[in-house]
This record gives structure tokens, C-alpha cells and sequence, in this order.
């Protein structure tokens, strides 16, 4: 009698029929709801730090001069001038600038019309150089 | 009537639930989706959430806090956060740019907050391959 009791277990079945679990899985479905509309399922953003310069300034006389990576469009693509050697990408700019020593940091200027993408690849290769000092010199367009 | 077995379901539901939990950023909810530009960034760099960010779209319209705000604008609140600024956390400003955008506004915008006296900025790049 106490198996057939056990087997079918009328009172386990009893309390949890008994259990309002209607307004729990609402909550629950509400909670799980909430959770995958609000989730970032945006990629992790990342920081490329760089000091603010501007032209003819920031930099004292008694400072060495910063080298100074200028981009230009060659066509509709950016290219990456130092000096008298022009690159056309990142990889081969961060080639150059291992090269260059390190000391005096490396100011980048760009042309108004370059995209910000450039920008971003050239304070990238600077950071991969190896270059602690890096600035940005903001054109005022004159 | 059919009785449904609803431990192995309030289970996963509950899994997933605690999962989202985990996941969520909540503090990067207020951010405009745009399409920064594809770099690795460095991963030196600090997390911690700067004091200012700008969000500069492809047509060359600033956002702060996800509503337009001229350049004027800007250079106000930025000459506030530089007088209230304290030498143990400097005044920073993060600028999360369209990659396609030009960078005259880029240029136009440095202008003004270097008149306040930022000094640092940083940009916003994200990542897609995941490598470096």
C-alpha cells in the first residue's frame, strides 16, 4: 500500500498542483523579455588616445619637434605622407614609423576631405610603433 | 486534462535569464549606434567612462547624449568640465566618429575644445576581426 501510495504520489502532485505558478512564469517570461530587448549585442568598443595640438602651438621651443604624419587623398583613397615617402595603408605606415625614433612623438594632420577611418589608422600604426607621444593637429582650414 | 512538466522549462528560462543578467551593459545603452572606425584601439587604455562623449555622424551633425548640440554648445559644456576638473581625474573627452565622415568636422570640433583647454581626447574604434 505504501508503494502504490509512493508510485502514484497523489500528495507531491497535490502541492504542486497547488503552487501558483501562473503568475510566476508571467514574471519570469516578462523578466526574459526584458533581458533580450535591452542585451548589447553591439561589439565591444575600443579607445585610441591622442593629445589635442594646434597649429603653431603646444609644443615649447626647447622641445624637440615632432615628426609629422600628413594624410592626404590620392584620388578617393587616403594616402599617408612623411616627408617625401608617401604609404598607401596602415601596415606599411607602421613599417615606416618602427623606423622613426620615437623621442620626439609624431603630430598627425590630415586634409579636410580624408575620412576619419584614415585618421583612425594612422593613430593606430603610430600605437603600434611604438610611439607614447602621439597628437592629432586639428586643420583650421585657412 | 494534460498535465505539462514545467521544472525542465522555468529551469532554462532561468538560465537564460541569469545569462542576460550577466551579459547586459546597461551603462552603454545611451550610446547612438554608429559605425566607428575599424581598428583595434589600445588595449592599454583605462576603462573608465570619459566625461564627455561625442558622437559625430557621416554627416557631420555632434550628438552629446544622443541629442544634436551645436558646436557653441559644446564648447560650453566642455569649458565647464575643464574648470571642474581635479588633477587625479583630469577632464577627458572620448569622440565616437562615423568612419566615413570627413575629417573637417573632426577638425572643426578638436578646434573648439582645444579653445577650452582639453588637452586629450581619445577616439572610438571598434574591432570586427577581433584581432590587432
Amino acid at each position: 500500500m505504501t508503494r502504490a501510495r509512493a508510485l502514484k504520489s497523489p500528495r507531491r502532485s497535490a502541492r504542486l498542483g497547488a503552487l501558483p505558478l501562473t503568475s510566476m512564469i508571467d514574471v519570469v517570461f516578462l523578466l526574459l523579455i526584458f533581458f533580450l530587448v535591452t542585451a548589447n549585442f553591439a561589439q565591444d568598443e575600443h579607445k585610441l588616445p591622442a593629445t589635442l595640438q594646434t597649429e603653431g602651438g603646444g609644443v615649447r621651443s626647447s622641445d624637440l619637434q615632432p615628426q609629422i604624419v600628413q594624410i592626404r587623398l590620392q584620388g578617393n583613397e587616403p594616402i599617408f605622407v612623411i616627408g617625401e615617402v608617401a604609404v598607401r595603408d596602415r601596415q606599411s605606415l607602421e613599417a615606416l614609423l618602427k623606423n622613426l625614433p620615437k623621442e620626439p612623438g609624431i603630430a598627425i594632420k590630415s586634409d579636410p576631405d580624408v575620412p576619419i577611418s584614415a585618421i583612425a589608422a594612422a593613430l593606430q600604426a603610430a600605437r603600434n610603433a611604438g610611439f607614447q607621444k602621439r597628437s592629432y593637429v586639428p586643420s583650421d582650414g585657412t | 486534462m494534460i498535465s505539462v512538466d514545467l521544472t525542465s522549462m522555468i529551469d532554462v528560462v532561468f538560465q537564460l535569464i541569469i545569462f542576460f543578467m550577466f551579459t547586459s551593459q546597461f551603462g552603454e545603452l545611451r550610446r547612438t549606434e554608429i559605425d566607428l572606425p575599424h581598428q583595434p584601439g589600445d588595449e592599454a587604455e583605462v576603462r573608465h567612462e570619459p566625461a564627455m562623449i561625442i558622437d559625430l555622424t557621416n554627416d557631420g551633425t555632434y550628438l552629446v547624449e544622443s541629442a544634436q548640440t551645436s558646436l557653441i554648445e559644446i564648447e560650453r559644456l566642455a569649458r565647464a568640465g575643464v574648470l571642474g576638473q581635479d588633477a587625479s581625474d583630469p577632464f577627458d573627452v572620448l569622440i565616437r566618429p562615423d568612419r566615413h565622415a570627413s575629417a573637417v568636422h573632426l577638425d572643426r570640433l578638436l578646434l573648439r575644445l582645444s579653445n577650452t583647454g582639453v588637452q586629450r581626447w581619445k577616439l572610438a574604434t571598434v574591432n570586427p576581426g577581433g584581432g590587432s
